[in-house]
């Protein structure tokens, strides 16, 4: 993607995350509001966060035990 | 209703006529007999059933309640999606399999007997192997055993229970099961359990649906786990150990996926973590987790089918499946990356897609029933289902960097086009009107998934996991390498195994054999000749030339009068 079409994305993104934070504030009611509805953007740090710890656990895990060197069969269609 | 059979029948009858038919005629029948299995179930009225007396048992064939009735619409509708999927597919053997395991399916779905549900599930277990055999990867058929022989423990194992749960004095009829201290029950359990390919017991699942054959993976993606789901809800709702069982596997296959190299390799890990959501959903128990994790089975069954279909298109196309050959189709492949986005989205939960009004009602249902670190474990492998399955297997399928041609080799036939499509319709519809799915659960509810607060959680989680994919994506680029999953335990071993059992036995045999023709061979050497034994002789042992030593006529002559005067001697 060229410069100009990644700073529009950036900025979209950037609207939407504002946009978002401020309707967690409209979303409170009586059945959600725990003390981790308050942080700002707190489920946008669990979608960052998780996806992050996700890929490095994983990836971490795949290196200690789960990865072998066996190569994968082949389609012979 | 006038006539009443159990609509397992339809399927069952009707794949006898499929060898019968003209190759072109099959899928066409195929089809004809899913709509005609959706006509039937969908006017089956909750509270019918159908009693057959056999031996000195009253089995239960059909039982029809607000659950059974659910998981068979779904799986009468796979049969449709599935035969206009396969439209061009000409195979007797792989009809005949399809759909005797989409008879299976539905057998267990409306059976109300342990004994009517062992034989639907073994006949499930049996024709889908089939459909694993007719894969085209060099490893189908060995995966196809090993797919047997697991699921062939597994009915054995509900055998045995069913056997010690009828010994303990219960009836045959299908209740729930509440005593946790009973071996029947446990054994039932861990049968149901494999089906369910719930951890350590799901290895069959990553190992033979990414070699089955593309239609045949269709199928397998929505029946076996999903009926196994369905046993769990009517048997087991409110055991505890499933809650943990169950965000083990969603945990469990989004790590795994994070790994896989094969696209339907990553679509199998991530059958695994959604049917954990379905079986947390029957560990908590209350109405409406049951209702959740129903609908979400139901959902899963639309989004999974077309997941399965979109990367069997590519498969098709290409001829490749790994992640490590694809990449950069998106040019050549455009309609199949919008048909598959429509699963992916589903799946990942996206509002205005089946996914979200199905798994936010289980998710709820663990934050209602105050398992809050469940809710958070659920919500944590949700994103790494976007990640997976809605970023990184089409990422690097379509869109990023091609590793191999960015071309397809074969045309793809339009049915395939429009079974994806039904799919994908249906995943829309009941996104769009989530009403009409949950009017048919097995419970009441006024769940409303469109709120404002469910809105903003799953727009942020997926906004901001799509912000970590993008930063972290060169570390998502599959990897060309095998993992070790838990049937290493058996895959292992399998060499020393079958050294003990087989190569001992058999080397034993040689050995005896060999033993055994030594010892005949030196006899007959020893006989050949016998006159090599008379001292002076000057015969050879072994060594027989009629012509050399055969014996002058006088001298039998001689032996002749000998015995005689001998026998002459000796009477006087």
């Amino acid at each position: 993607m060229d410069k100009i079409s990644r700073k529009i994305w950036i900025a979209i993104i950037a609207v939407a995350t504002v946009i978002l934070i401020a309707l967690q504030y409209l979303a409170l009611n009586e059945d959600h509001d725990h003390w981790y509805d308050k942080i700002p953007g707190f489920w946008s740090l669990f979608g960052f966060i998780g996806c992050w710890l996700i890929v490095v656990a994983s990836k971490k895990l795949g290196k200690l035990f789960i990865q072998t060197e066996e190569k994968e069969d082949k389609y012979v269609d | 209703m006038s006539i009443n059979f159990p609509p397992a029948l339809i399927f069952i009858l009707g794949s006898l006529l499929i060898p019968l038919i003209p190759g072109k005629l099959r899928s066409s029948l195929v089809i004809t007999l899913a709509i005609g299995c959706i006509a039937y179930v969908a006017n089956l009225t909750v509270g019918e059933s159908l009693v057959y007396p056999f031996l000195n048992y009253d089995l239960i064939v059909m039982r029809v309640d607000k659950l059974s009735w659910i998981f068979g619409l779904i799986f009468s509708i796979v049969g449709l999606i599935g035969g206009v999927y396969g439209f061009h597919k000409e195979h007797a053997g792989e009809w005949v399999s399809a759909l005797l395991y989409a008879g299976g399916a539905l057998g267990v779905a409306f059976a109300g007997d342990f004994f009517t549900l062992l034989v639907f599930w073994e006949l499930m277990a049996i024709a889908s192997t089939i459909l694993i055999f007719r894969g085209s990867f060099a490893q189908s058929q060995a995966a196809g055993l090993r797919y047997l022989y697991y699921h062939l423990l597994g009915g054995s194992l509900l055998l045995g229970g069913i056997i010690l749960h009828m010994r303990e004095g219960n009836s045959l009829a299908m209740e729930v099961l509440t005593d946790t201290s009973s071996l029947a029950n446990w054994l039932i359990l861990i049968g149901v359990m494999i089906n369910a390919a719930i951890p350590p017991l799901h290895a069959w699942l990553p190992d033979s649906y990414p070699r089955a054959s593309i239609t045949g993976a269709v199928f397998l993606s929505a029946f076996t786990t999903k009926s196994s789901v369905y046993i769990l809800l009517r048997l087991f709702p409110g055991w505890d150990v499933l809650i943990y069982l169950g965000v083990i596997m969603a945990l469990y296959g989004v790590v795994y996926a994070v790994l896989a190299n094969d696209i339907r390799g990553i679509l199998a890990y991530h059958i695994i973590s959604q049917v954990g959501y379905m079986v947390v959903g029957a560990g908590i128990g209350t109405e409406m987790a049951i209702n959740g994790a129903s609908a979400h089975a139901f959902s899963h069954i639309l989004y999974k089918g077309v997941l399965f279909m979109g990367a069997g298109m590519v498969l098709h196309a290409t001829a490749r499946s790994k992640l490590t050959e694809l990449g950069g189709l998106y040019k050549s492949m455009r309609l199949t990356f919008w048909l598959y986005m429509i699963g992916a989205f589903s799946i990942s939960g996206f509002p205005l897609f089946n996914g979200f009004i199905s798994k936010s009602m289980v998710v709820s249902a663990a934050g209602e029933a105050g398992h809050k670190g469940i809710y958070f474990l659920l919500l944590l492998a949700s994103v790494g289902t976007f990640l997976h399955t809605g970023l990184k297997l089409p990422y690097f399928t379509w869109l990023g960097k091609a590793n191999g041609p960015a071309t397809t080799k074969r045309a793809l036939p339009k049915n395939m086009y429009v079974g994806i499509f039904i799919g994908g319709s249906l995943c829309v519809f009941f996104g769009l009107a989530p009403q009409v799915l949950y009017n048919w659960l097995p419970y009441n509810t006024d769940f409303r998934p469109y709120n404002l607060y469910h809105l903003v959680e799953s727009c942020q989680i997926l906004l901001f996991t799509f912000i970590a994919f993008m930063l972290l994506r060169k570390k998502l680029a599959g990897e060309n390498k095998g993992v070790v999953d838990t049937d290493f335990l058996y895959r292992r071993p399998a060499p020393a195994f079958q050294r003990v059992t087989v190569d001992s036995v058999n080397s034993f045999f040689g050995f005896a054999e060999k033993g055994f023709k030594k010892i005949v061979a030196g006899v007959a050497t020893l006989g050949v000749n016998p006159l090599a034994y008379i001292p002076f002789s000057g015969e050879q042992k072994g060594e027989f030339n009629p012509d050399v030593s055969r014996p002058p006529l006088a001298r039998g002559i001689c032996v002749f009068i000998l015995v005689f005067v001998a026998l002459a001697l000796w009477a006087f």
